[in-house]
């Protein structure tokens, strides 16, 4: 029997990117069942375990066919992420080693922060993330003393107890050596120095960046030890409400949450916990295995907690985990009587309601659960990639499966980065009266064809019994706006031309590369080269 | 006790400030970088920006510049709409031309623009796509494409602008040898997006040069005609810039290509004084009718006046304390232009001046200059810092004396204004914490605008 080997390698301070490691896409569209399907998650995870056939071309399961899509419009980037995670460590510094303008997001990972901060009872208080703010000379003659400036500065000014670095593409192509500078550093300051590959161009997909800023934390922060906290759950989240602690409170748990927020003890103390669970496995499955292969902390093995028989087969799993197995049956008894008839009352309101979920993957399959249990009709859905494995593996964790399976399937299910031009495309094939969206630069579009849009700003508000209730309420409240986006429906224009908004097929051109290429050139280009061929000469 | 002197009470103390000298650290950014100004194509009608640069780096833009910035959004084109090439892996390798030539092709087709600009940025400079020879086969077929190299390394979002704008010029609005047109004038001021109130401000000055007799070309924003507009400039009997720096290169430039005289006013003006007095210069500037203008000032005249006397009783009759002392952090150009207003026209001690944007050393005396003659007998001393360390260290110094000062700064003053006991408005890059639509600070109107801004926290206490 082949060895087991290790799904995450603490030795290395680089990871390979989510479509290296794990097979991601960005670009896929059909039904939710046949993504499933395609995706193997099963046979990849044998893989990846070391236990099954080697890896070649042309074996099933290695690579998920993927469009390629001729144009595309702004996305985000890995190193973003990595800004809106360790640079939300409340007394560590992160140090960005690029020109000013990769800082330019840092306005509003302050405002989340501090939201955030809130959210989890402590001061709001400014991010303190540091530009090395290179320059043209710095490109030619590289920046390493600055990167060094900036640490001492970082230091004197803040006194962090770690120092993270953040690759930028440029820095990566002049081939700047954070590593050994990092390495340099930590000896001269006595503290964690970090460095985090998330050059932006490295991956496709942002979601890398998560991997990243995961990888630095358990290999250089987390404490080596074998001391625990029995009642420690380790919760990889964002900036959500702390709606985990009241779930968890007939177990008498206490809740670790990281990275966003937390300190840099209680991101040392994640070796010490019962157990690892997240909101979201596109979030928190790097961090959850890395800890369970480095530390033996174990993951919670059950379904997402989102929608009522997930969410007590998590809680069971939580009670199980912490070797209180049975201690939450009554409570579980007693949740399903107190939201049961609330759940219907909201049914009512919301029958007959078309809803759109477009947010990061398998936080989009715990919501179109959560929509289906009000019964809202869910016939489309955008990821903004696809995991057809995580890190794990495990068998609980394949969120898509487990939708399709519970919930039934998704006839237009949609793998994109947040592409405007396809939005409308996607939106006019299932016309729905509401979408639900993280991420920016979509949800505008939906706005002006009458779509108003429920920004999940907290990514937490779904979750357990509460969230279904919680997101059933708040939907009144959204299609409510419908009157607001009908106004602007009436009134204002998108920007593509005719064609385009002709085509039925969102990823036409990708399909059909051809068509694009006979496509007629926008009509006012046209108009305006009569005025470039007039010429100087008639001026 | 009042909530004035609570304010007081909050004040920290001036000890341990550490004295920190500038490196090349910067904290909370308060400008984009180059890639920036393809939101100055945005706030052309129907412009289209193309970038080709990583994945994250105009979504970045956006949020200092669109989102974080008084949550100004965007119309027709911006934000989620903007064409990116999204620079990998394979295109760092191998070369990204053929990925941006692929993208203004199918741009060309799907986006349903008047003007193209393909903007390159740090990576696409770093390995060396040609992006001239990409383009250049597009406007030899008469396509409106215009280029720009932008790597972010090369300075910010303000030297972008200049570049964008003279690139249109040269490259889509073209040479010109015919007359000019009296009275049309060409208005280069605040940069879109950037300036928090540009849209707003535009309207306004257009309005009041539009009074005085004057056809504007403002270029951006609603009140532009878009390309037409810009296809016009040439025709413009001469350029106005309305700023400190920004927009130098590009009067300059039009002097050289079309042969147009420019006046420079560096301080926008404010108030029914300066505003009145920026016209009437214009006005002398370009010889035209000066009966016609001072009908219009002196019905703007006879509006501001009418305001400000209401606002005189509650000015000077409220009873639970008003600042005296104030701090601007900001650009140029709204620093310079706020200073004015306040110390001139509302008679606030100057305490603190602090320049954010980093205008290029050559302007820097002049800049310093202006803060000489705020008003008769006041004079100041300017402060050009870009690091947000620095800006709160500075402020923490300053001596604001006993009562609430006044702060006109971003949101990264929003804590230490907090500490200070500050009045506090947000009025510059990036301001998270307004919601600005059409709002304008500015000329005659937006002036009482900002009187309204300024004082309603005064009795908005409770």
């Amino acid at each position: 029997m082949p060895k087991k080997k290790k799904k995450v390698n603490l030795d290395l301070a680089n990871i390979a990117p989510r479509e290296l490691r794990l097979g991601s896409i960005i670009s896929w569209d059909g039904s939710a069942s046949d993504l499933a399907e395609l995706s193997n998650y099963e046979l990849r995870s044998r893989k990846r375990r070391g236990c099954g056939k080697s890896c070649g071309p042309g074996e099933r399961g290695c690579r998920l066919a993927e469009l390629d899509m001729p144009f595309n419009q702004q996305t985000m980037c890995s190193q973003s992420i990595v800004a809106c995670q360790i640079g939300n460590i409340t007394d560590c510094i992160l140090i960005e080693h690029s020109p000013i303008g990769c800082s330019s997001y840092h306005p509003h990972f302050d405002f989340a922060y501090k939201v955030g901060l809130v959210r989890r009872g402590k001061e709001p208080k400014s991010i303190q993330i540091v530009s090395t703010n290179l320059l043209e000379s710095d490109m030619v003659f590289g920046a390493s003393d600055k990167l060094r400036r900036s640490i001492m500065d970082a230091h004197q000014r803040f006194e962090p107890k770690a120092i993270f670095i953040s690759m930028s593409c440029s820095t990566a192509i002049i081939g700047e050596d954070i590593g050994s500078i990092a390495a340099e550093m930590e000896k001269k300051l006595g503290l964690p120095v970090v460095p985090l590959f998330c050059e932006g161009f490295r991956s496709k997909h942002w979601s890398s960046g998560f991997d990243i800023s995961q990888h630095g934390v358990v290999r250089q922060i987390v404490r080596k030890t074998r001391k625990k906290q029995k009642d420690l759950l380790n919760i990889v989240a964002l900036w959500g409400t702390d709606y985990f602690t009241e779930m968890l409170a007939p177990l008498g748990l206490r809740v670790n949450y990281m990275i966003d927020m937390a300190s840099f003890d209680e991101l040392a103390q994640a070796s010490e916990a019962a157990a690892t669970a997240t909101f979201c496995h596109t979030l928190g499955s790097y961090m959850a295995t890395a800890l369970e292969e480095e530390f033996g902390v174990p993951q919670i093995d059950a379904p997402q907690p989102y929608g009522i028989s997930s969410t007590d087969e998590w809680l069971r799993a939580v009670a199980k985990a912490v070797g209180k197995e049975g201690e939450i049956d009554g409570f579980i008894e007693n949740e399903h009587k107190r939201i049961l008839p609330q759940i219907k009352k909201l049914k009512k309101q919301l029958k007959g309601v078309k809803g759109f979920v477009s947010t990061g993957s398998s936080f989009a399959h715990a919501m179109i659960e959560v929509l289906r249990e009000l019964g809202v009709t869910v016939d489309g859905s955008l990821v903004f990639h696809h995991d057809p494995v995580y890190d794990a593996g495990y068998e609980n964790q394949n969120t898509l499966k487990h939708l399709v399976d519970n919930y039934g399937d998704i006839p237009y299910f949609s793998v994109s980065r947040t592409q405007q031009y396809q939005f409308y495309g996607l939106l006019n094939r299932v016309n729905p009266d509401f979408i639900i969206i993280r991420h920016n630069g979509v949800a505008p579009l939906a706005a002006k064809l009458g779509i108003p849009s429920f920004a999940m700003g907290d990514e937490h508000f779904p979750l357990g019994y509460d969230g279904i209730v919680r997101m059933g309420e708040a939907l009144v409240g959204i299609l409510a706006r419908k009157k607001f986006n009908n106004v602007l429906k009436r009134h204002v224009e998108l920007p593509y031309t005719p064609w385009w908004l002709s085509q039925e097929d969102p990823f036409l051109i990708a399909r059909q590369p051809e068509i694009l290429e006979n496509a007629p050139l926008s009509p006012c280009a046209i108009a305006q080269r009569e005025y470039i061929r007039e010429g100087a000469s008639s001026r | 006790m009042s909530a004035v002197s609570k304010r007081v009470s909050n004040k920290a103390g001036n000890k341990n400030v550490q004295a920190h000298t500038q490196t090349n650290s910067i904290v909370h950014p308060r400008y984009g970088c180059m890639i920036g100004a393809a939101y100055s194509v945005a706030a052309i009608t129907r412009g289209v920006p193309i970038v080709h640069c990583g994945p994250g780096c105009i979504d970045k833009q956006y949020f200092i510049l669109c989102s974080d910035n008084g949550n100004q959004g965007v119309g027709y084109m911006g934000g989620g709409a903007i064409p990116s090439t999204n620079i990998g892996e394979n295109d760092v390798v191998f070369g990204g031309a053929p990925k941006l030539e692929r993208l203004i092709d199918a741009s060309l087709k799907i986006m349903d623009g008047d003007i193209y600009v393909a903007f390159s940025g740090c990576s696409s400079a770093l390995v060396g796509d040609d992006v001239e020879s990409i383009t250049r086969p597009y406007q030899n077929s008469g396509l409106p494409l215009v280029y720009v190299d932008a790597p972010g390394f090369k300075g910010n979002n303000l030297i972008g602008h200049e570049l964008v704008v003279n690139a249109i010029i040269d490259q889509f609005v073209g040479p010109y040898k015919g007359r000019k047109k009296k009275g049309l004038v060409n208005l280069w001021t605040e940069v879109p997006y950037f300036n928090t109130n540009w849209r707003g401000d535009l309207i306004e000055l257009k309005r009041i040069l539009e009074g005085v007799g004057f056809t504007v070309n403002v270029l951006f924003g609603i009140e532009s005609g878009g390309v037409s507009e810009w296809k016009s400039i040439p025709k413009a009997s001469f350029n106005i810039l309305l700023s400190p720096w920004v927009g130098m290169d590009i009067v300059r430039h039009l002097e050289e290509k079309y042969g147009q005289p420019w006046v420079h006013f560096p301080s926008i003006p404010i108030g029914e004084e300066s505003t009145s007095a920026f016209l009437r210069e214009v006005v002398e500037f370009a010889g035209n009718d000066k009966e016609k203008a001072e009908k219009f000032i002196a019905n703007e005249a006879k509006q501001y006046y009418y305001f400000l006397e209401h606002f005189a009783d509650f000015f000077s009759e409220y009873w639970f304390g008003l600042p005296s002392r104030f701090a601007v952090v900001s650009d140029s150009a709204y620093n310079i232009a706020f200073s004015i207003f306040l110390a001139d026209q509302l008679g606030l001690i100057p305490v603190k001046h602090i320049i954010t944007d980093n205008p290029p050393d050559i302007y820097r005396d002049k800049i310093q200059e202006l803060y000489k003659h705020l008003s008769e007998g006041i004079s100041s001393e300017v402060e050009f810092i870009e690091d947000g360390y620095l800006v709160e260290q500075s402020l923490k110094a300053a001596d604001f004396g006993s009562g609430a000062p006044l702060i006109l700064g971003t949101s990264w003053e929003r804590n230490i204004a907090r500490e200070l006991g500050a009045i506090f408005l947000e009025v510059s890059t990036p301001a998270m914490e307004e919601i600005v639509i059409n709002r304008s600070y500015i000329g005659y109107r937006g002036a009482l605008s900002l009187i309204e801004r300024i004082y309603t926290p005064t009795v908005n206490v409770f």
